[in-house]
């Protein structure tokens, strides 16, 4: 048996990968223990932009209808969180919706959008799955978006090995961006050193696979990680409980 | 297999704005200069451009310098210099003059990019027959898809993409576009790095929407 199969994990993500960076005590409880934390109001925005932005480049429409598909999918993601944050990311979500049709409108329509990807690792026992943004494939360009209460001047090393990964599985003739909005700027960045980053996300997930082969008893792995539970990770009371149920901390 | 033979440096230097190849993603971009950022435009789709292929200059180039670049660069048919030191890689520098849609302005393009190299040299052997029958003049060049070069197996495979020039047509040399030895220039390349010695960089580049395609053009287009 694969390290993965004892662990019932039937793929890694780029996302997991980062988890597993951030905060090994919450890829522990989420992927291995299976204590899912509700998903926080930031993550919901991003999905609800990402929505809207879409849907007004395939369709052509003007910002207040894209902001409107956008605010009423936040509105149903929400619906049931208790997450504080979801007042002020609710006003984020049309704005940002604004900013980012301005930036990406002259691409035009994307020729695919939520595309999944697959690409195998040498040595890794289960797949990299990924969903990549937007691609214009006339283009040859790949782009994911990025919502953010920040502008950030580059590319995080996250987004990059996530990015990066897209292109691996896709093609290496794709010319990889990461769009970064918030409520009043954006900056669309070219991804650099492609290879290099799925070298260290390659890297990573054999280091995850090194990880769980240490044990088939996810209570043994929780054993040998510790939470930082000031961490953003266990701010949500459910996650912070069950953090201490597990580490008595 | 007309290039790659000979070479010196000259020094001089009017400043040009750029045309990058990238080889790794088979790709050509003007960059341009923007509120202090580079800004890069995507006109892979979209080339077109009267290329001084009679000009080109060879020689050695360090874009891993942290700064400028180092070149020691010079007309193709005069012979090879010295190679400053082993961080020096035997490359190319070109001029060319955009289409009016593309900006109209003159740009150089360098790299030691192999695969670039390649898809240089089969456009200069291509110009040196077909000037045969067009004395005098240059090629007007677009680009077609790109050529995949794979090198190395296993972990260490990598795929490149070398640069399909394609000669569309000759056109008298235009008045500005007059060849100046010169030395030292001021860009970055990134691609084909050696092994690399520190953490890779994720790109702070701004990128622009590709520019929209244009139009067919002849010889009065030429900004």
């Amino acid at each position: 048996m694969n390290p993965f199969e004892a662990h019932q994990l039937e793929h890694l993500s780029p996302s997991t990968c980062n988890l597993f960076i951030s905060s090994p005590a919450m890829f522990v409880l989420e992927k291995l223990l299976k204590k899912r934390s509700p998903v926080g109001a930031a993550a919901h925005r991003g999905t609800s932009v990402e929505d809207g932005i879409v849907s007004g480049l395939l369709k052509g429409l003007p910002v207040s209808e894209a902001a409107a598909i956008a605010n009423s999918k936040f509105a149903q993601l929400t619906a049931l969180s208790g997450d504080p944050r979801v007042e002020k990311e609710e006003k984020s979500v049309p704005e940002m919706v604004e900013i980012g049709l301005k930036e990406l409108s002259a691409y035009g329509p994307p020729s695919s959008t939520q595309g999944k990807i697959e690409y195998k690792i040498d040595g890794l026992a289960v797949p990299m799955i990924g969903f990549y943004d937007m691609m214009w494939e006339d283009h040859g360009i790949l782009i994911d978006l990025k919502t953010t209460h920040a502008l950030p001047s580059k590319i995080s090393t996250n987004h990059a090995r996530q990015v990066a990964l897209y292109v691996a599985a896709k093609s290496n003739n794709l010319d990889a961006r990461i769009c970064y909005v918030t409520t009043k700027k954006s900056a669309t960045y070219r991804l650099e050193n492609i290879q290099q980053h799925v070298d260290a996300l390659s890297r990573i997930a054999l280091t995850i696979q090194r990880f769980l082969s240490i044990s088939s008893d996810p209570q043994e792995l929780a054993q040998i990680v510790v939470p930082d539970v000031d961490s953003f990770y266990f701010a949500d009371p459910l996650a912070r409980q069950a953090a201490f149920e597990v580490w008595g901390l | 297999m007309a290039l790659g033979l000979n070479f010196s440096s000259e020094g001089g230097g009017n400043y040009l704005g750029f045309v990058k190849f990238n080889a790794k993603a088979g790709r050509i971009f003007r960059r341009d200069r923007e509120n202090g950022e580079n800004v890069d435009t995507d006109i892979s789709r979209t080339f077109k451009a009267i290329i001084d292929v009679e000009n080109i200059e060879m020689g050695w180039l360090d874009f891993d310098t942290g700064g400028a670049p180092s070149m020691v660069m010079g007309h193709h048919s005069a012979p090879k210099p010295p190679r400053p030191d082993e961080r020096h890689r035997w490359g190319a520098r070109v001029v060319m003059k955009l289409s009016k849609e593309l900006g109209g302005d003159l740009r150089e393009m360098s790299s030691n990019s192999k695969s670039f190299l390649r898809g240089l040299d089969k456009l200069h052997d291509e110009y040196l027959e077909g000037v045969k029958k067009n004395p005098g003049k240059l090629p007007v060049v677009t680009l077609g898809d790109p050529i995949p070069v794979v090198t190395g197996e296993g972990a260490k495979r990598s795929t490149n993409y070398a640069p399909a020039f394609e000669i569309s047509g000759w056109t008298k040399r235009p008045d500005d576009l007059v060849y100046t030895p010169r030395n030292a220039v001021v860009e970055t390349d990134e691609d084909e790095q050696p092994t690399p010695r520190t953490p890779p960089s994720t790109g702070s580049t701004r990128a622009a929407a590709p520019a929209k395609a244009a139009a067919s053009s002849d010889d009065d287009d030429w900004g």
